[in-house]
């Protein structure tokens, strides 16, 4: 061993001067961040298991991760996680003895042991040193709110829009550093194995491809060692792994090594960790991404046709449409990702209808190219200038047509995820929820279904921040902000609406179910134990909800549940109220400014 | 003591790595049996123990006991289990120990350690 970085310093950097006793509390805390993502890696090994099938592979897979669980979790003195993952392990190994025959009852039988891990693991989860560090956690899934009988399609199942456990490579030469992003981003469902030395990163990358490196620029070797590296990796590998660079460097030379070593994206320190995740999403994101949504507007109407139709056989979402006044009323409902107009069409020019469009707040991004047979430059400059992005002269080739397409749509996406979410909680911020409520008024007064629009605010929060200072706010406001993405389906939609005030919009449920949900979670959410400095406390939230139709539009939406909302902080805190119509109506009380006032 | 902890679980290497370094002991982690004998190479004095997870993907902790053997390195080995080790104890002489998986193993793993 000639010095201390040779050391593999997995999950967490080791530090020689640390006792011990606070080493063990961290690889206890690191384990235990890690763990919803082994169980979630089993969980989807279960469910591709075809029962009367062999199935020697996925057997094997589901061995060696029960028998890895069994011996870490007994090691770090989790016995009950040992134990259901040895009786897991068990049931396992009976199958591969039994020449890989699965039997119908395994894959619920596995289902079952990964539901009390789980709940093992939530538990688990608030023993993990209170004291070093203010820290929260769920409480266990079985008090996920229970569908009623006969109510499938409502049920919201505990589904955690997560990440998909994928795996993360993250090398930085400083270890706290690494430690700290590692257990970030663990937080959002990411499984990050940490490195502090090239070389221990080049070695699992040879041994177990990751979905995704993040590197630094820096390293005591070299200033630009990391590109190297991946200029290393890249010409060793087959297939390339995407990269993120990181780095306190914000030169021009620092980002061109990293540009040229093949590196996707590029955030400097201090790490948003937001904005890393959104980088990350995208990059690891195994679902093809969701197809590119053009507008076609052309007066020929075949023209129109012909183009939409080469972009659908490229893979994306088009409608033509001939007349330019159709456009506004179709973007309320189609969300478009850019507009393809003609220039010169005869009752309302592309220029025209750009700034028509550039005047309308939500319209202001939207990617407009303009589709013509203009060769004068001049006059393509004009036509720009209004606010428009581009420049086709037809007639186009097919190829050029999706290529240009898709390479603003792409951009305008990935510009327009860092800007609707906010920094502290990755959730929608105020604009977005906002214009998604819009959007899903709309949708549902077209598809004659019911939405639910519900406002929750954590009680006393003020005296949370005073009591415990601001990281524990934070924590808090955190581990709300998980609750609701956790325990919400994955076509709600959660945002953070301001402070300490939360905003969410239950598609196509109705008043009964959606107070059920919300009733649900802020019973879990109130048996979440906070920690700080050695102590421990509670925090509960209460809510106001308004429901589509008998609501109409998003401002009476928003307007009367608050008023709910503001009933139920009156009322005693803690309870979900239900707006009626007497909540339409403004409020005469002269006392309104309470809600407000830090409660 | 210079020893080499070998195991695929990077949370358990970890662990043991953090009971022995608490010792005193001057450690390195491997994630595999293949990697654990690149480590030994040519020189494998650089070692002084070789603490080995028994169950891995590939190779065991077994089967690194004997390929070590078989290429004459004489390092004492100690074996980690998540299973009973009574088993492995009768059928495998020459192990410096085998040690159960859990939490006792913050006492049995130095103890096993400074008995050599």
């Amino acid at each position: 061993m000639d010095a201390e970085r040779d050391k593999a310093p997995k999950p967490a950097a080791p530090d020689k001067a640390e006792s011990f006793q606070s080493r063990k509390a961290r690889l206890r805390a690191s384990f235990l961040s890690q763990l919803p993502g082994r169980l979630a890696d089993a969980r989807r090994a279960v469910a591709e298991l075809r029962a009367g099938e062999i199935e020697h592979a996925r057997l094997d897979a589901l061995y060696v991760l029960f028998h890895t669980l069994k011996g870490s979790g007994a090691t770090f003195g989790f016995r009950q996680i040992g134990d259901a993952a040895r009786t897991a392990e068990q049931a396992v190994r009976r199958a591969m003895d039994s020449g890989g025959h699965v039997e119908p009852t395994l894959p619920a039988e596995l289902a079952c042991l990964l539901d009390d891990l789980d709940a093992l693991a939530l538990a688990a989860d608030v023993q993990a040193d209170p004291d070093t560090a203010p820290g929260f956690e769920l409480p266990g899934p079985q008090s996920r709110p229970e569908p009623a009988p006969g109510q499938a399609p409502d049920a919201h199942p505990g589904q955690p829009a997560d990440r998909s456990q994928r795996m993360v490579y993250l090398c930085d030469d400083d270890p706290d550093l690494a430690a700290q992003l590692a257990g970030q981003l663990g937080c959002f469902g990411y499984r990050v194995r940490a490195f502090t030395t090239l070389a221990d990163l080049r070695t699992a990358v040879e041994s177990e491809r990751p979905a995704a490196i993040i590197l630094d620029i820096v390293f005591p070797e070299d200033e630009n060692a990391g590109p190297k590296m991946l200029a290393e990796l890249r010409s060793a590998e087959q297939e390339t792994i995407p990269c993120i660079f990181i780095s306190c460097r914000d030169d021009f030379e620092g980002r061109l090594q990293a540009v040229r070593a093949g590196g996707s994206a590029y955030c400097t320190k201090p790490i948003k960790t937001v904005e890393l995740l959104e980088f990350l999403d995208a990059l690891t994101n195994p679902h093809p991404p969701e197809p590119i949504n053009v507008l076609v507007v052309d007066d020929d109407r075949e023209l129109a046709q012909f183009h939409a139709t080469v972009l659908e056989e490229a893979g994306m979402v088009a409608k033509a449409v001939s007349n330019p006044e159709q456009v506004l009323s179709l973007l309320d409902t189609f969300d478009a990702d850019l507009v393809l107009m003609d220039m010169y069409m005869p009752d309302c020019s592309g220029p025209e209808l750009s700034r028509i469009l550039r005047q309308i707040p939500g319209h202001v991004s939207l990617p407009i190219i303009y589709v013509s047979s203009e060769t004068d430059v001049e006059r393509q400059h004009k036509a720009l200038a209004v606010g428009a992005d581009g420049f086709l002269t037809k007639p186009i080739e097919p190829a050029r047509l999706v290529a240009e397409v898709a390479l603003r749509a792409e951009r305008m996406r990935i510009l327009h995820s860092l800007m609707v979410r906010d920094g502290l909680t990755g959730l929608f911020n105020h604009n977005a929820i906002m214009q998604f409520l819009e959007v899903a008024v709309a949708n549902a007064r077209r598809g004659g279904t019911s939405l639910c629009f519900a406002m929750i605010d954590v009680d006393h929060f003020k005296s949370v921040n005073d009591t415990y200072g601001h990281p524990t706010g934070d924590q808090v406001l955190m581990a709300l902000s998980r609750t609701l993405r956790m325990r919400l389906r994955e076509d709600d939609l959660v945002g953070r609406y301001g402070g300490e005030e939360f905003a969410v919009v239950l598609n196509g449920a109705g008043v009964e179910p959606a107070k059920r949900i919300l009733d649900a979670l802020r019973t879990s959410f109130s048996n979440v134990t906070f920690f700080s400095d050695g102590q421990e406390f509670h925090c509960t939230f209460s809510v106001g909800v308004s429901d589509f139709p008998t609501f109409a539009t998003p401002d009476a939406l928003t307007e009367a549940a608050d008023r709910a909302l503001y009933r139920a902080k009156k009322g005693g805190r803690n309870r979900v109220e239900i707006a009626t119509e007497q909540d339409a109506l403004p409020e005469q009380s002269p006392d309104s400014a309470e809600t407000s006032d830090g409660s | 003591m210079r020893i080499l902890i070998v195991d695929d679980d990077p949370f358990a290497g970890a662990m043991a790595e953090a009971i022995l370094d608490a010792e005193g002991h001057d450690c390195k982690l491997v994630e595999s049996g293949v990697e654990a004998l690149d480590a030994l190479g040519e020189e494998h004095e650089r070692f002084e123990l070789v603490i080995s997870d028994m169950h891995m993907p590939l190779s065991s902790g077994l089967d690194l006991f004997r390929e070590m053997r078989d290429r004459g390195i004489p390092i004492p080995f100690v074996l980690l289990t998540g299973d009973d080790p009574e088993p492995l104890r009768e059928q495998v002489p020459g192990l410096a120990a085998c040690l159960t998986k859990d939490a006792s193993l913050e006492v049995t793993l130095p103890a096993a350690v400074a008995g050599l």
